[in-house]
């Protein structure tokens, strides 16, 4: 499984997250991002309405 | 002597057949004998245990006994705050780290006369695992020490699997109470999100984080819960509410509950194996015969929720750990550092796009939930795996069965529903509507009691003691050496064993020494 985001472009997710990593770690990193934008995907993918709030307030009372 | 259940002890003690002295004594010995095979505990606390024993049978003797729970011998999950005794969280960036407060399920549980043994190994910081590059080894399971207990509370699991305590704590962010319990054959609740405190527990994802008991019997996890249960001010989402008599609806059958099946969840999104299938079914055909009224219900995929549960566990964690992921990255161990650098990888959008999706999830659960008691599915969707043999993202090739009720907050625990593939134990997990743990417990004793699964413990291999000898050899070697030096001889021992054969007396072995090499 080969992750869409290219190894140049993680790298610099990478960066912006604060992280020093070796080379050979941000590689094995980015095998596993594979299996997350799938997931971010999903997340992003449902046309919600602009007002679909958000779970910060959770309520289990809400059954 | 075997190792009696909670609600057995309660009784004997009671009857005083027998002292709580005995009984952490005897639990004591069973974990010199069996733990440097499962390496469960971090840390064994015996004087503190003898302490409370004692105290624990002053009180019995005066008729003063607190409850139940009174002399009960159990131990906590090492991300459990511990006063005046080691928490780690099983990490080289916590060892030596003492809390000068006790979490408050932990004082609670004190409090009630539990009996406290020491702490148990997890997965590091809850996350990640099994891992062999972290101060201590990770847990081996007591029904094959080959395979693997799931994490993250895999201690607690082990531990209670082989008779070293009675029942013990743990925390559940995306199934690390159900896991372990489906994997070790025991039973483990996440009670309802805000019904136990988490307050004094290292946390790993705030607003998924759940701590809960595991135990051998659904009886057992009641009497625990009830313990653990009630509003504490000191954590910001803990339910000001009354706590629930979780042990009321024990005894009754589940004639009139409503039962929805999540087929699609186990037939569909991730098939389950042959023998998880017929626990599953085993269960429902129980419940049916009981006078249940079972159902099918659909809900979105596991997928969905797994996307969810995922971004938002890594995004919290990321941030809990910001300062050690930037400054210590070596110092974790590669599978939590790897799993929670992608919470730093993600865009704030992203963590909020997750917390609309659950509360949509949350919302279409709700409602397939409205004329249901129950609903119920697989705990894993296989035996235990081999400890040795785990691809690195495993656990995110697959979604998971127990992400459903940490987004959602609903109670949700795994029992054993029968064995599997090289006799190691598979589960049903049930899961009931917010602040229902008695009717979860309900329906999952009933199942338990109208089959023979607890009839069954593992038979754990002891190691070869080896101190004796390697102190001989002028050794004086840490218990965790200890055990990694036991294993290694049990493997070359019987490695050994298979060279022999029949041979001819005087028969050359290969290596013979040669005069002429030299030459």
């Amino acid at each position: 499984m080969q992750a869409k985001t290219s190894l140049e472009d993680f790298q610099a997710l990478v960066r912006r997250a604060g992280l020093t990593l070796s080379p050979a770690q941000i590689v094995e990193l980015h095998s596993g991002w594979a299996y997350i934008e799938p997931m971010l995907e999903r997340i992003r993918a449902h046309g919600r309405g602009r007002e679909a709030d958000l779970a910060l307030t959770f309520r289990p009372d809400m059954f | 002597m075997e190792t009696p259940t909670i609600a057995e002890a309660a009784r004997l003690i009671a009857a005083r057949e027998i002292s709580p002295v005995e009984l952490a004594t005897h639990c004591l010995d069973r974990i010199q004998e069996v733990d440097p095979a499962l390496h469960s505990f971090i840390v064994v606390t015996p004087e503190r245990a003898l302490d409370d024993a004692r105290a624990s049978e002053a009180r019995v003797m005066k008729g003063e006994a607190l409850g139940r729970l009174d002399g009960i011998p159990i131990a906590h999950k090492d991300i459990y705050g511990t006063r005046g005794i080691a928490t780690t969280a099983h990490s080289k960036l916590l060892q030596g780290w003492v809390p000068t407060e006790d979490a408050t399920t932990v004082r609670k549980l004190a409090e009630a006369g539990t009996v406290m043994l020491g702490k148990l190994a997890t997965h590091e910081f809850a996350f990640g695992g099994p891992s062999f590059d972290l101060p201590w080894p990770p847990v081996c399971n007591p029904w094959n020490t080959d395979h693997f207990t799931s994490g993250s509370s895999s201690g607690t699991g082990a531990a209670v699997a082989a008779g070293l305590i009675l029942g013990g704590t743990g925390s559940d962010t995306g199934g690390s109470i159900r896991g372990p319990a489906a994997f070790c054959g025991i039973a483990g609740i996440k009670p309802t999100y805000g019904l136990c405190s988490r307050a004094g527990i290292l946390p790993l994802s705030f607003s998924l984080d759940h701590a809960g008991p595991m135990a051998w019997t659904v009886e057992d996890c009641a009497l625990l819960l009830q313990a653990m249960a009630g509003y504490d001010a000191a954590d910001p989402a803990s339910a000001d509410r009354p706590v629930a008599d979780f042990s009321a609806k024990l005894g009754q059958d589940a004639k009139g509950l409503r039962i929805g099946v999540v087929r699609h969840w186990h037939e569909t999104d991730q098939r389950v194996s042959p023998a998880v299938q017929a626990g599953i079914d085993g269960a429902i055909a129980v419940w049916r015969a009981q006078g249940a009224d079972i159902r099918e219900v659909i809900l979105p995929s596991l997928y969905e929720y797994q996307a969810a549960n995922y971004v938002i566990l890594v995004c919290e964690a990321f941030a809990l750990h910001e300062p050690w992921m930037r400054t210590r990255f070596n110092d974790y161990g590669e599978l939590l550092r790897d799993r929670m650098a992608f919470g730093g990888l993600m865009a704030a959008t992203d963590y909020v796009q997750a917390l609309r999706r659950r509360r949509e999830l949350c919302a279409i659960t709700a409602a397939a939930m409205a004329d249901l008691d129950l609903i119920v599915t697989a705990g894993a969707p296989t035996v235990a795996p081999r400890i040795d043999n785990l691809p690195k993202w495993a656990s995110l090739e697959k979604p998971s069965f127990t992400n459903p009720f940490n987004i959602t907050g609903m109670p949700a625990m795994c029992v054993c529903s029968g064995f599997g593939e090289g006799g190691l134990p598979v589960a049903v997990q049930i899961a009931a509507k917010p602040f229902q743990e008695a009717t979860l417990f309900q329906a999952a004793h009933a199942f338990e009691q109208a089959t023979d699964f607890r009839g069954r413990r593992p038979e754990v291999q002891s190691l070869p003691d080896l101190s004796g000898r390697l102190a001989g050899a002028g050794l004086n070697l840490p218990q965790g050496d200890m055990a990694a030096i036991g294993e290694m001889v049990q493997e070359l021992t019987t490695g050994a064993a298979t060279l022999g054969g029949r041979r001819s007396y005087g028969q050359e072995p290969a290596s013979v020494f040669h005069a002429r090499a030299g030459d």
